[in-house]
């Protein structure tokens, strides 16, 4: 016989639903919650977009605090994982002891590189240790990790890791690091990527100058500093299907890694990709998700990694550092005849995306401007620092940073305005770039001409 | 292990924490107040801000112990998903902030300004806000919406209503 429900009760209910929780999120978003815009623009026709004022759709749940990142996310049971990470910049590990480790108050599993499935990952060449076995070649290089009940546990849990190292001479400088005679850091030379980009003939276009500006520049090391530090949660389904929650911006190729260092098929992972506390390029491939997987599936429990502020320096990727050595030939005039750059990537102590970051810096390296003859060379070099890799821009910043300065140092030297000789070589519509490419709605000179006016870069017309 | 009894957000809370429990994980571990965030665990970013006894600081760097019997306030005491402070409206209207990580810690901190100095300078809300950083560079925003609070308020008290 069916329950009779009174009408007194329905009415409790109806209003239990509507009740708007205190600091929870509500199952359906309001109406006052402000809502994406429809696009649906007409073909041919600009969209309004430029110039409006938009209220985020996700506003709202930030400024209540209600957003839910990573490390707002737990689950019954779950462990929290530290890693030991390297006390020499480049050694040999002779012997990884965790005995002691087992005996410590709160541990309830280890793990060390010779469990991981295939114990190597990378954007583009898989040269890193998910955790190192028998080198370290840097600081960050994690060599245990420990799961605990709570994180402080697993934090004085790494005391009790026993690990015998051999130093081994290291090596900071990138241009040392392409001697011959260097320390080698991998199996394989310390230059394992360049790009050479050739446009004419840069000899004769030097003989042909008036002119031949020399100089170095070189930039430093940046790392990306999102407030949110990179983090990992997994769990096992009881069907045997990995769950992973990760800060990670790639998750297509991320879940291809994971899959790789697991040796599982990629059908039987799925990878959650959290809202994130910014990335900038930091946050593009894995790095604690095979430890959080492995460790999930030995403690039989959920486990979560999140990065210390010194790991998301040290254990992270970051910008890489360039050496530049520009030369630019030019008329009297201030026209550029030939432009020669070379560039020598800090890559850090694994590959990680060097190969596309020493790619767009050489297609980017002669600048905006039009020059019959170019020669780049880009070299990315192995040394024994934090990893660089992803990072707004790949590589683009750097070599703006050269060109844009000696342009600065030709236009003084000859006396001229540093905006005319931009606008005297500025690419034009249907300029051939250094790759060959011919260039189609071409706006420099337009754009340079409005920031000068803007700016009030000088008196009287513009 | 130490007991900890606090009024937070205008409710009596209470934990058992062990005694280098920061006030930052017993918001969020035992209390469930996630709002503050865990940013550099150093007290530079100021992403886990929050008032004792109206002044803010940085709960990553004060310990559970040292908030008993003391009132501390969390982004959740200040508006509701449907019922914003007004701070909380200036900001949504500005769009103030990016991946919004730092907003719990930055509105904190604006709030523990106006409630000291309603109408304070552009250097004052600069000085103020000196201790929570913003990644996505999204300042210029967040001290607009309090100068134009400001500048609301002021017309709201010279015109009679």
């Amino acid at each position: 016989m069916p329950r009779k429900v009174t009408e007194e009760k329905q009415a409790e209910a109806q209003q239990l639903l509507e009740a708007p929780p205190a600091t929870h999120l509500p199952a359906v978003a309001p109406d006052s919650l402000p809502k994406a815009p429809a696009l649906t623009p007409e073909v041919n026709k600009q969209t309004p977009a430029v110039g409006q004022r938009v209220t985020r759709p996700d506003i709202r749940t930030h400024i209540t605090g209600t957003t839910r990142y990573i490390d707002d996310l737990s689950f019954p049971g779950m462990l929290h994982v530290k890693i030991l990470r390297s006390a020499h910049a480049h050694a040999r590990i002779l012997s990884i002891n965790v005995d002691a480790l087992h005996k410590m108050p709160g541990v309830v599993a280890t793990l060390t590189g010779e469990e991981v499935p295939v114990n190597s990952f990378g954007s583009t060449y898989q040269d890193q240790p998910v955790l190192a076995v028998d080198r370290v070649r840097h600081r960050g290089d994690g060599i245990v990790a420990v799961a605990a009940e709570t994180e402080q546990q697993a934090l004085e849990a790494l005391d009790a890791v026993k690990v015998d190292y051999e130093p081994l001479p290291a090596v900071f400088d990138p241009l040392e690091a392409m001697d011959p005679d260097a320390p080698k850091i991998h199996r394989i030379d310390n230059v394992y990527a360049s790009k050479v980009i050739m446009r004419g003939d840069v000899d004769r276009g030097f003989e042909e100058s008036d002119q031949i500006f020399e100089r170095r520049y070189t930039t430093p090391m940046i790392e990306h500093v999102p407030l949110e530090p990179f983090a990992a949660i997994a769990l096992w389904e009881p069907d045997g299907q990995l769950h992973v929650y990760s800060t990670n911006g790639r998750i297509t190729l991320g879940r291809a890694d994971l899959a790789r260092t697991l040796s599982l098929p990629m059908n039987r992972i799925r990878l959650t990709a959290t809202i994130i506390g910014g990335n900038f390029g930091g946050k593009n491939e894995i790095r604690t998700e095979p430890i959080v997987a492995l460790l999930a599936k030995k403690s039989g429990r959920p486990v979560k990694a999140v990065y210390t502020r010194q790991e998301e320096f040290i254990a992270s990727t970051t910008r890489h550092p360039l050496v530049m050595d520009y030369k630019t030939g030019i008329a009297n005039d201030g026209r550029l005849l030939a432009r020669s750059v070379k560039l020598v990537l800090d890559g850090g102590a694994y590959a990680s995306w060097s190969e596309t970051t020493v790619g767009k810096a050489a297609i980017l390296a002669a600048g905006p401007y039009r020059i019959p003859n170019v020669r780049v060379e880009g070299r990315a070099v192995y040394t024994n620092k934090t990893v660089t890799g992803a990072m707004r821009g790949f590589g683009a910043p750097q070599v703006a940073f050269a060109y844009e300065s000696q342009m600065d140092e030709i236009a003084y030297s000859l006396g001229i305005d540093p905006l005319e000789i931009r606008l005297l070589n500025g690419f034009e519509e249907g300029s051939i770039s250094p790759t060959g490419q011919v260039l189609q709605a071409v706006a420099l000179k337009e754009t340079l001409l409005m920031a000068a006016k803007r700016s009030r870069w000088r008196e009287g017309d513009l | 292990m130490h007991q900890v009894e606090a009024t937070v957000n205008g409710a009596t809370r209470r934990a058992e924490v062990s005694p280098e429990t920061t006030l930052l994980s017993t918001l969020r571990d035992s209390w469930g107040l996630t709002g503050s965030k865990l940013g550099c665990d150093v007290g530079d970013c100021g992403a886990c801000t929050v008032l004792v006894d109206g002044l803010s600081v940085n709960s990553c760097l004060l310990l559970a112990v040292q908030v008993n019997g003391r009132e501390v306030v969390t982004i959740e005491g200040l508006g509701g998903f449907e019922y914003l402070h007004r701070l909380q409206t200036a900001f949504e209207r500005l769009s103030s902030f990016q991946c919004g990580f730092c907003a719990p810690g930055m509105i904190i901190s604006a709030k523990a300004l106006l409630d000291e100095n309603p109408a304070p300078t552009e250097p004052e809300i600069r000085e103020a806000l000196a201790g929570n950083l913003c990644r996505c560079t999204g300042y210029t925003k967040v001290i607009d919406a309090i100068t134009e609070i400001c500048r609301d308020r002021a017309v709201a008290v010279e015109a009679p209503a």
